[in-house]
């Protein structure tokens, strides 16, 4: 990794990301437990013990733009490792929220992500086989699978209908009114 | 002993045989799983990869519901039973993030409803005991590899076992329906998840690994407790054979699945039929 420029550090970052401290992240005594333990460690780019480190030091724009960020799976494998309880899972999570997009294929992955709340918000719950339609044709990976579609109908293990909860409005209100708490905060 | 149950999206559609199973152990057990009038999803990965906010406020609405009627709420997806149990936490802890949550939801919730995974409460209200004396029809040894995944044993705070790097709880249920569980190393390893997806090689790796590993311990087949990690395991089994040209032929239950066939229950009610890779090798043993 190349050093960064000295303007594209935000010394205010971690005020940002944990402005509780809940995270540890300064307890972080980069022993690589996390990263040995890691479950993407062959494929990301950046280790959850360099995650922490750059983090602290305010290296926001090699984080978002990271691969890392959109690769973790979520095992939760490095927290529960960590001797200093830091917790990367929930550093990823915020770095998340906080990028914008996600390079080349991960584009796939936040697509994804954004399905799946509009099928929540929309029915109360998760349509999984709605869900894969929209999917499909927002990401444009057609073909991924399309021979398992049988095999799952077959079994009936895809609902053709999507569920009927009284709930819907209620989770279509909760979206609104934690957005709305967002932009005040903003 | 009377519940509130949460079935969660995935055993309304992939995990049907998951939901049919548990239905049916329940109900020879004598346990009243009622389910949850009007659950809604619980928010899993999208939703604390978008905005921590959300991802308390939607399983918080589901345990307000739990609060009114006095029970334990009681959860079969791993993934629902962390989200569920994580805002509790989360919430315990952070009387801010109460705060918006009652704001975002429209009602208050205290925090007291205590979230149970279907694997604790058979150990811990039903008991081996009770269970053994149920049994009519044991495994005959069979060897199972139990696979816990992710996030029934982390992060430690949200684990149902004592060991969260060598769970014994889904071993000692299934030995005392007479299966012979193998020890093996994998069994806390993470199959891949939702990547299941959007990055099916990742899956196809690290689900491999998984069944190579149950394979090389000298299992008849997988007990999982969890929709994601079963379909991932089972409807990628042959996905993976096809890659490395290495048959593997491991059946993947629901560890329901094989205490129902131990209660005697039918492969019907067990939704036995919707497993894709065939367990007819394990069940005419």
């Amino acid at each position: 990794m190349s050093m960064p420029a000295v303007e594209t550090i935000d010394w205010r970052l971690v005020q940002k990301l944990d402005p509780d401290g809940r995270l540890n992240l300064a307890s972080c005594l980069q022993c690589g437990r996390c990263s040995s333990g890691c479950m993407m460690r062959q494929e990301t780019d950046i280790l959850p013990h360099q995650l922490n480190r750059m983090a602290l030091l305010g290296m926001k724009d090699q984080l978002l733009k990271s691969k890392a960020i959109w690769m973790c799976v979520s095992c939760q494998t490095c927290v529960a490792r960590c001797p200093m309880k830091v917790d990367t899972p929930v550093l990823i999570d915020k770095l998340h929220a906080m990028a914008q997009a996600a390079p080349g294929d991960l584009r796939k992955v936040h697509v994804f992500n954004n399905v799946m709340l509009a099928s929540m918000r929309r029915f109360g719950r998760v349509w999984e086989f709605g869900m894969m339609g929209v999917y499909k044709l927002r990401s444009l990976d057609f073909f991924t699978d399309l021979g398992k579609l049988p095999t799952m109908l077959r079994k009936g293990k895809f609902s053709i209908l999507p569920p009927v909860t009284k709930g819907c409005s209620a989770v279509a209100d909760i979206f609104d009114r934690v957005r709305r708490a967002r932009r005040a905060q903003r | 002993m009377k519940y509130s149950f949460f079935p969660g999206c995935s055993l309304e559609s992939t995990a049907k045989d998951y939901l049919m199973s548990t239905q049916a152990v329940a109900k020879a057990l004598g346990i009243q799983l009622e389910e949850l009038p009007d659950w809604t999803c619980c928010g899993s990965t999208p939703a604390h990869a978008t905005d921590a906010l959300l991802a308390a406020a939607l399983p918080a609405r589901n345990l307000a519901i739990a609060e009114g009627r006095g029970q334990d709420m009681v959860v079969c997806c791993a993934a629902c039973y962390g989200r569920l149990a994580g805002a509790n936490l989360a919430l315990a802890e952070d009387s801010h993030l109460r705060e918006q949550v009652a704001a975002a939801i429209g009602r208050e919730y205290s925090g007291g409803v205590k979230v149970r995974h279907f694997l604790q409460v058979l150990r811990e209200d039903i008991g081996l005991a009770e269970i053994r004396d149920r049994v009519t029809r044991p495994l005959g040894g069979t060897k199972v590899a139990c696979y816990y995944g992710c996030l029934l044993t982390r992060p430690k705070e949200l684990s149902i076992v004592d060991d969260p790097e060598d769970p014994q709880l889904m071993e000692e249920l299934l030995s005392a329906i007479g299966a012979e569980p193998v020890e093996w190393p994998f069994k806390t390893e993470c199959c891949g998840a939702s990547f299941s997806i959007t990055r099916a090689d990742t899956v196809k790796r690290l689900s491999g690994e998984i069944l190579r590993m149950a394979k090389e311990s000298g299992a008849d087949c997988v007990a999982a407790a969890c929709p994601l990690c079963q379909t991932n395991l089972d409807l990628r089994q042959a996905d993976i054979e096809r890659s490395t040209g290495e048959r593997i032929g491991l059946p993947v239950f629901y560890f329901t699945q094989l205490l129902g066939r131990a209660l005697g229950l039918s492969d019907e009610a067990l939704g036995i039929g919707k497993l894709i890779t065939d367990p007819g090798r394990v069940l005419t043993r």
